[in-house]
C-alpha cells in the first residue's frame, strides 16, 4: 500500500469513471456550451461562402469610389461611378428623402447613404475579412468561452462531484471501495479535469478550425506558418487552465456549501469585475491568469466605455510561467482543503 | 493467536439531534451474528459506523484489528450488502460487482472472474450485463450480495439481506452464510422479524431506540419462542391452491386468502415445518414470489425476551 499503488489507484478509478462521464445524459448542455462558438463561426463561413457565389459580375473601380466625398450629389456619383448594384430609397419620419446604394470593386461592398440627395456616410466592407474574423475569434473566446462557457462548464461538472452521488444516493458505493478517500477525490477530480480539458479545448480547437475555414487557403497557410499554431496552442493552453482553475474552485465549493449556486454566482461577479481592481486583487482570479494566455488582444478603442476597456486588458499580465505556477498551487491547495472534508464526509441520505 | 473480534467501545451516534445509537458496547466473535431490532431501532447505523460510511460522535471501533477510518486496508477484508438500492447511473450487474475489485488493484481479467465466480453464486450470471436501473427488487438484493461476497471478505455485513426473498433463494442464501461462518469468518445480517434469523444464527443482538437491549446465544430461548404462533405474509400467482396445499399441514393453525388472490396470510406452530413445506410447495412448480414473516406483536416478544434474559 504505497504511494505508487496510490497514483495507479486514482488512475484505475479516474478511467471507471470517465467511461461514464461520456454518457452522461445530464451534461449534453456543457457539450452545447463548448461548440457554440464552432456553431456561429460554421454559420457565418457558410453564410460568406453564400455570398461569395453571388458576387456581382459589374464591378467598379475602388480607386473611383475612393474618390467621391462625403457631401456629394447623387446625379454626380451615378455620372462617376455608374448605376449602383443595389438602390433604395425610403422617407424618413422627419420628411426627409434617404437613399442607399451599394456598389463592389471586387473585393469590398460599398456603402453609400444619402440625405436629401447629398451623400452623408460612406462605408465598405471586404468581403471575407481575415483579420477581422480573428479579432472575433479573440472576442468570443475571452468574452463567452472563458468567462461564461467554461465557468458554468465546470460549475456544472465539478460542484456535483459528491453533492450528486449523493443526491442519486450511490457515493456509497464508491465509499465502500477499498480505497482512501483521498484517492477517490483525485480520481474523481482527474477524470472529471480530463473531461472538461477534452471538451472545452475540441470546442476551441473546432471553433478556430471554423473561423479558419471559409477564407483563402493562401492566406490561411501563411498566417499558420507565421503565428497561427501558436495562437491555437495559446487558446487551448487559456482553456485548459480555465477549466482546471474553475474545476478546482467549483469542486471545494460543491463540498462546502450546501447550495454552491449561490457562492458560485459571487465568483462570477468578482472574476468579472477584476479588471477594474487593485492590481494585487486582480491576481487573485482565474480570468487573469487565463487571459493573460490570449493570444490575440481583443481591440479596444476610444467608443468603448472605460469600464469595458479595463475589464479586458489587465493592468499587469502575468508571465505563462507565473500562470501556470498560480494554477498548480491553486489546485493543490484546493485538493489539500477538499481531501480534509471528503475524509470526514458521511453517507447522509436520509436529510436529503 | 487470538480470535479475531469486532470491538464498539462506548459508541454513540447522533444525526443533529437524532439519537442514531448510544454507548454501545459490543464485542462480535466470528460466526453469525444477527442485529434485530424495529425499523428505526438503529440497525442499519450500526452497520454504517461498521464499515466507516458514518464515523462516531463518540468511542471507539475496531474490525479485526483495523479502524473504519481506514476503507483502503478495511474494505479489502469487508463485504457491506447496504439497505440503499440504487448503483451509479448505467452500471451493470456485472459492473457493480467488478468495479470494487478493479479498484482493489485486481487486473481487469482477475477482477472478471471473481465478479463472476460471485454472480454465478448467487444465481445471476443472466442478468448480468443488463442494468442494475432495470432490477427488480429481488435481484438488486442478489446484485448487492453478490458485491459483497466477491473479494472473499472475512467481515461479510448485511442489511436485511432476506427480506423479500423467496423461500428458494432464501434456503441458498442461508446456506452461503453459513459456509462463510463455518470458515471462520464474521457474518452480520439484520432484520427487523426475530423469526427470519434466528434459526441460523450463532448470536442475536436486540436493539431497540439505539441501545442494546439483550445479547447473547439465542439457542436457549429458542425453544420458547417457539410456541408463541407466528406469521407469515406470502405473495403468489395462484394463492388459493397454495393456501389448501398449507391448510393440509398440521402446523397451520389459520389460513386467510387476501382479497386479490394473490396472497394469503399463515399463522403456524412450527416455523421449521412450515418452511420445509413452503419450499416443497414451490418445488412443486408454484411461482411464489415472496415470504415476509409478519409478527403482530413483535414488542410482546422484545419484552418476553428482555425480560428472559435478565
Ligand atoms: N441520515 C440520517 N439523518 C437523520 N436521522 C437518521 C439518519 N439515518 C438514520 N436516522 C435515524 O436514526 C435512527 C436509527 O435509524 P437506522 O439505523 O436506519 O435504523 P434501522 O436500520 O434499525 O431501521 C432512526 O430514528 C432514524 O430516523
Ligand atoms: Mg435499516
Amino acid at each position: 500500500m504505497n504511494a505508487v499503488f496510490r497514483i495507479r489507484q486514482t488512475w484505475i478509478i479516474a478511467r471507471l469513471l470517465l467511461r461514464r462521464v461520456f454518457l452522461f445524459r445530464r451534461s449534453s448542455w456543457v457539450y452545447l456550451l463548448a461548440m457554440f462558438p464552432a456553431v456561429v463561426f460554421l454559420a457565418h463561413g457558410i453564410q460568406m461562402k453564400i455570398q461569395n457565389q453571388w458576387t456581382p459580375s459589374r464591378v467598379t473601380p475602388s480607386a473611383l469610389l475612393e474618390s467621391i466625398r462625403e457631401g456629394a450629389r447623387e446625379d454626380e456619383v451615378i455620372e462617376k461611378a455608374g448605376i449602383p448594384i443595389k438602390d433604395r430609397s425610403f422617407q424618413s419620419k422627419q420628411k426627409k428623402q434617404l437613399r442607399n446604394m451599394e456598389y463592389f470593386d471586387g473585393e469590398r461592398w460599398w456603402f453609400l447613404s444619402f440625405r436629401d440627395g447629398i451623400l452623408q456616410y460612406k462605408h465598405n466592407q471586404k468581403l471575407v475579412d481575415f483579420t477581422k474574423d480573428r479579432l472575433a475569434f479573440a472576442g468570443m473566446f475571452q468574452f463567452y468561452y472563458l468567462r461564461l462557457a467554461i465557468f458554468f462548464g465546470c460549475l456544472g461538472i465539478f460542484a456535483n462531484l459528491f453533492r450528486g452521488e449523493m443526491l442519486d444516493k450511490t457515493l456509497h458505493f464508491w465509499f465502500l471501495a477499498p480505497a482512501r478517500r483521498e484517492v477517490l477525490l483525485a480520481g474523481k477530480y482527474l477524470a472529471s479535469v480530463i473531461a472538461a480539458l477534452l471538451v472545452f479545448t475540441v470546442g476551441a480547437v473546432l471553433g478556430f478550425a471554423m473561423m479558419l475555414w471559409p477564407h483563402h487557403a493562401a492566406q490561411v497557410t501563411a498566417y499558420w506558418q507565421d503565428q497561427g499554431l501558436s495562437h491555437l496552442f495559446s487558446y487551448i493552453s487559456a482553456a485548459a487552465l480555465g477549466c482546471m482553475g474553475y474545476g478546482s474552485i467549483f469542486l471545494a465549493f460543491g463540498l462546502l456549501f450546501r447550495n454552491p449556486i449561490f457562492p458560485s454566482i459571487v465568483i462570477l461577479f468578482w472574476e468579472n469585475i477584476n479588471g477594474v481592481l487593485p492590481t494585487w486583487l486582480q491576481k487573485l482570479s482565474v480570468l487573469h491568469y487565463a487571459q493573460s494566455l490570449c493570444p490575440v488582444p481583443v481591440p479596444t478603442n476610444d467608443s468603448m466605455p472605460v469600464l469595458i476597456r479595463l475589464l479586458i486588458s489587465p493592468a499587469d499580465p502575468p508571465s505563462t510561467f507565473t500562470a501556470i505556477f498560480g494554477f498548480i498551487i491553486l489546485t493543490a491547495l484546493v485538493l489539500w482543503v477538499t481531501s480534509r472534508i471528503v475524509r470526514r464526509l458521511e453517507i447522509n441520505y436520509n436529510t436529503e | 493467536m487470538t480470535v479475531p473480534e469486532i470491538l464498539f467501545h462506548d459508541v454513540s451516534k447522533f444525526y443533529g439531534e437524532v439519537l442514531g445509537v448510544n454507548k454501545v458496547e459490543l464485542r462480535i466473535l466470528p460466526g453469525i451474528t444477527s442485529l434485530v431490532g424495529p425499523n428505526g431501532s438503529g440497525k442499519t447505523t450500526l452497520m454504517n459506523l461498521l464499515t466507516g460510511l458514518i464515523h462516531p460522535d463518540r468511542g471507539t471501533i475496531m474490525v479485526r484489528g483495523l479502524s473504519p477510518r481506514d476503507p483502503e486496508r478495511l474494505m479489502r477484508i469487508t463485504g457491506y450488502a447496504t439497505q440503499y438500492d440504487t448503483a451509479p447511473r448505467g452500471t451493470t450487474g456485472f459492473d457493480f460487482v467488478s468495479t470494487g475489485l478493479i479498484v482493489a488493484g485486481n487486473t481487469k481479467k482477475q477482477a472478471a472472474d471473481l465478479a463472476w465466480k460471485a454472480l454465478e453464486h448467487i444465481g445471476m450470471t443472466e442478468a448480468a450485463h443488463r442494468k442494475v436501473a432495470s432490477y427488480s427488487k429481488g435481484m438488486r438484493q442478489r446484485v448487492r450480495l453478490a458485491q459483497a461476497i466477491a473479494g472473499d471478505p472475512d467481515v461479510l455485513v448485511l442489511d436485511e439481506p432476506l427480506n423479500g426473498l423467496d423461500p428458494l433463494i432464501r434456503a441458498e442464501t442461508v446456506a452461503l452464510f453459513q459456509d462463510f461462518a463455518a470458515q471462520g469468518r464474521h457474518v452480520i445480517l439484520s432484520s427487523h422479524v426475530l423469526q427470519e434469523v434466528d434459526i441460523i444464527s450463532d448470536r442475536v443482538i436486540f436493539i431497540s431506540n439505539g441501545m442494546i437491549v439483550a445479547e447473547g446465544e439465542i439457542r436457549g430461548v429458542r425453544e420458547e419462542i417457539h410456541e408463541h404462533p407466528s406469521q407469515y405474509m406470502i405473495r403468489c400467482r395462484d394463492a388459493s391452491r397454495v393456501a389448501s396445499l398449507l391448510f393440509g399441514q398440521d402446523h397451520i393453525t389459520e389460513v386467510k386468502l387476501h382479497d386479490d388472490r394473490l396472497g394469503l396470510l399463515v399463522m403456524t406452530r412450527d416455523r421449521v415445518a412450515f418452511s420445509r413445506a413452503l419450499t416443497g410447495i414451490a418445488l412443486d412448480g408454484h411461482t411464489i414470489e415472496s415470504v415476509m414473516a409478519v409478527d403482530a406483536n413483535v414488542d410482546a416478544l422484545y419484552k418476553y425476551l428482555i425480560g428472559g434474559s435478565e
